[in-house]
């Protein structure tokens, strides 16, 4: 379309438009965009109280993947909803209209929130509340990549922020497969360019799966050496949280 | 939710774990397949499948559309899901769209592959007419008719049926003079193009009962489970989808041994699909 | 203690966190008397004030503000767009103000806050009238394309005082806005200059040389007031506000213009002197305001 079709109100994003795929990645050695290695994870940042009006809450930076996650409750569940002697679980997960180069892109993912709830719902002891429900939102502030299990992971140690009683805390790492490589933790050009995608959610100290979703054409070699990938940053995600955790704690000791 | 007394419960767990289950099955059988082709004349391919008393009806329709900028060489595929109030009490009212969005997601994921399209069971660049302009859209709409358990994998075998019953007008392009508008293209009424379905993969759900896992489980069987892992395989005996239900963990040895068992009953099953399809072209021909 | 239903009896007796939760009203009215505050405020004081700009990568400006614990984001992406007929050497700007269901238990998905869409038109209101923005600086090609600014401000935590917050953020973000320079393709679209572009494709003089950034004239600031009786409370909590009903807005420039003023009704009717005073108020925290900003625009500067 050209620019002179275009009627008064549309605007578009001077942004160059998609290049074509980046031959690199076929290579068997190419050099990650960000210069990690393969199986190099982002480096974290994570802080719970982010939100003073949340019952608990965290923020998370995993290179440019920014979010946060509040959570509410557990509190009075809607009028609509019927007794029930355990409590229940209610995710939403929204992104900034600036979250995506382009603007307001961040609304294809729907499905988010649901895939969030059924990685939490696993972990979380639901007999603690009974009646109530525990809401957990979050805010896809900047989307950088690995949106999803910087999300459920933020989500697990805002849970813990809130004292909601869970079995384990909940982390969530994915793996890309470009051509011949797994790549750990993708940036987002690395996502639009994966053959396949790997995303493994998991309580670390009960060595415990509790999502796991596989898209593209995987061998069974492949998928043995991904979830291995996986699991080992899942569990160093753990105690990165875990320290994040008790720091918070020591200090609100003081 | 199937309400089951203690007793039936501790039937249905107790059989599972002797390797019979309530109607007679392994572990690891499938209830009878019907497959029924063309069952509805308008669309462009349709199947029904049964699967014990599951019953789900596919179609496939196919529209000319302009593909995205950034896949010009590409068609399109959507998948939609109705869960009919007919099938089952608690499809009732909104009960039935929760249900609904979360099994086209799942056939989306199992189905189209990864975001580069590799493993992707149709192939979208086969639905291209002219690069950047024109490609067939095509919509699979899928409706369930009667429900129950395994209603994914029966989904997965509809689709699959549908498509193999799929045929595309061809197309033929009158180009315009210039490059910048739309050409001028003329869909055939006599000539169909067959839709490669070869690697269109099947899934296979593995429901977690006890200790032990079962393929094909019935909606009884489907309330006495822990957590489920569908796995959808190709001819070649790759995975090209996986997604878990059901909140409670698992061992991640223990899905690496669903998987490998997934791979086993695949062929056992994509083997009988394909024997059923083509009985039921076959059939339809005649007919 | 259960016999005495007057509050005066039981607050020698109650703790204080049950007093404030039962009592609220009276709870403030004793802190009132002495002139203080529950967070040891005076009343005429704002709370602790912070501004980071460029807190957003994928924005071509942004900043977060900080007013106690109310915390706002907001982030401008440019578009290009063709310019309406009547203004066709302006550009146009965009302000939406949104809150997310993390910020306040209030808030839940697919209910949003009401007071959303009202802040979200008293700053257009304020941006806009205040003048702060030249349009004309956001053309690019009279009558062919012109800049549209998209500001979207979101509150990432909601504790009262939410229209000042989301104003600072808001002006902060267009003082960190950077234009970018572009160029005009062979198509007649916009397209940014890149240091990696072809020779072959710089045909057309680029229509913006460098990146640049607007000057800003009167940047306008507010504060909120809160009345109670005969008290004013300046930049008042979640919790006062939900206490006592009488909100008073002043916005003024920084040449101490007033931009606009908001009473929202409330059950306290105000006398002349007492919006004087509201206006008194913010013309002291205007002088904060503008040294926090400037502050945080000199930071930015020697990064």
């Amino acid at each position: 379309m050209s620019g002179k079709t275009a009627t008064a109100p549309t605007t578009y994003s001077p942004s160059p438009t998609q290049k074509k795929r980046q031959p690199i990645f076929k290579d068997v050695d190419w050099i990650r965009p960000d210069g990690r290695g393969f199986h190099q994870c982002r480096p974290a940042f994570l802080r719970t109280g982010a939100v003073n009006a949340a019952a608990g809450s965290a923020y998370a930076e995993f290179g440019n993947t920014k979010v946060i996650v509040s959570v509410f409750g557990p509190r009075e569940s809607k009028k609509a909803m019927m007794y029930s002697d355990i409590g229940r679980l209610n995710c939403n997960v929204s992104y900034t209209t600036f979250a995506t180069p382009v603007r307001g892109q961040g609304s294809d993912h729907k499905e988010f929130s649901s895939m969030l709830h059924k990685a939490l719902e696993g972990a979380i002891i639901l007999e603690s509340f009974p009646k109530t429900t525990v809401d957990v939102f979050a805010l896809v502030l900047e989307s950088g990549g690995s949106d999803l299990p910087v999300v459920i992971s933020c989500a697990s140690l805002a849970l813990a922020d809130a004292g909601i009683m869970m079995y384990d805390l909940v982390t969530s790492v994915s793996v890309s497969c470009l051509g011949a490589n797994l790549v750990i933790d993708p940036i987002s050009e690395e996502e639009s360019y994966q053959d396949g995608s790997l995303l493994i959610t998991c309580m670390p100290s009960r060595n415990e799966v509790t999502q796991l979703t596989l898209t593209g054409e995987w061998s069974t070699p492949k998928i043995h050496e991904a979830v291995e990938l996986c699991l080992d940053a899942c569990s160093k995600l753990g105690d990165v949280m875990r320290s994040c955790l008790k720091e918070a704690a020591s200090a609100s000791q003081e | 939710m199937v309400g089951l007394s203690i007793g039936e419960k501790h039937f249905i767990q107790g059989g599972i774990a002797q390797d019979i289950r309530t109607d007679g099955r392994k572990r690891l059988t499938y209830r009878p397949i019907s497959v029924e082709t063309g069952v509805i004349p308008q669309a462009n391919g349709s199947a029904r499948v049964r699967m014990g008393a599951t019953d789900v009806i596919a179609s496939v329709k196919a529209e000319l559309g302009k593909p995205t900028p950034l896949q010009p060489d590409k068609g399109k595929v959507a998948i939609y899901v109705d869960c009919s109030p007919v099938a089952a009490p608690m499809f009732e009212r909104r009960g039935g769209e929760e249900l609904a969005t979360e099994l086209s997601v799942a056939l989306q994921k199992c189905l189209l592959g990864g975001k580069s399209g590799a493993g992707a069971g149709i192939d979208l660049s086969s639905l291209m007419v002219i690069e950047g302009k024109i490609c067939w859209d095509l919509y699979i709409d899928c409706l369930v008719i009667s429900s129950d358990g395994n209603l994914l994998d029966t989904l997965g075998a509809a689709i699959k049926a549908a498509l193999s019953n799929t045929g595309v007008p061809k197309v033929h392009v009158a180009m315009g003079p210039s490059g910048d508008e739309q050409p001028e293209v003329d869909i055939s009424d006599e000539e169909f193009l067959q839709f490669d379905t070869t690697g269109v993969p099947v899934i296979v759900t593995l429901t977690k009962i006890g200790r032990h896992y079962i393929v094909d489980a019935t909606s009884e069987e489907e309330s006495q489970m822990s957590s489920a892992v569908s796995i959808s395989v190709n001819r070649h005996g790759h995975i090209c989808g996986l997604t878990k239900r059901g909140g409670s963990g698992l061992d991640p040895s223990v899905i690496l041994d669903m998987v490998s068992v997934a791979k086993h009953v695949s062929e056992q099953l994509i083997n009988k699909l394909d024997s059923e399809i083509a009985a039921a072209e076959a059939y339809e021909v005649e007919s | 203690m259960g016999s005495s239903g007057a509050s005066g009896d039981l607050s020698g007796e109650m703790e204080v966190d049950a007093f404030r939760r039962l009592f609220p009203l009276r709870f403030y009215e004793r802190h009132l008397l002495e002139s203080v505050r529950p967070d040891a405020r005076p009343l005429g004081r704002a709370r602790d004030t912070t501004v980071a700009l460029g807190a957003v990568a994928t924005a071509d400006g942004s900043a977060m503000a900080k007013i106690g614990c109310t915390t706002m984001l907001a982030a401008i992406k440019l578009e290009v767009m063709t310019p309406p007929l009547d203004s066709s050497d302006e550009g146009s700007v965009a302000i939406d103000f949104h809150m997310p269901p993390i910020c306040s238990p209030i808030v839940r998905p697919g209910r949003p806050a009401e007071v959303a869409p009202v802040v979200s038109k008293q700053l257009s209101d304020a941006i806009i009238s205040s003048g702060m923005i030249n349009l004309k600086e956001l053309s690019l090609v009279s009558g062919k394309a012109a800049w549209m600014a998209y500001l979207d401000i979101y509150c990432l935590d909601a504790d009262g005082a939410l229209f000042d917050a989301a104003l600072l953020a808001a002006v902060a973000a267009f003082s960190h806005l950077q234009i970018p320079a572009v160029t005009v393709n062979d198509d007649g679209r916009v397209v940014i200059m890149s240091g990696e572009n072809e020779e072959g494709k710089l045909l057309k003089d680029p229509v913006n040389k460098e990146k640049r950034k607007l000057t800003l004239t009167c940047i306008p600031f507010s504060l909120t007031c809160i009345l109670h009786k005969n008290y004013i409370l300046a930049d008042p909590t979640a919790e006062e506000e939900s206490v006592m009903e009488t909100p008073v807005t002043v916005v003024l420039d920084s040449s101490s213009r007033l931009v606009s003023l908001y009473k929202p009704g409330g059950p306290v009717l105000a006398y002349m002197s007492a919006v004087q005073d509201c206006v008194a108020l913010t013309r002291q925290r205007v002088k904060e305001l503008q040294k926090i900003l400037s502050d945080a625009i000199s930071d930015m500067e020697v990064d």
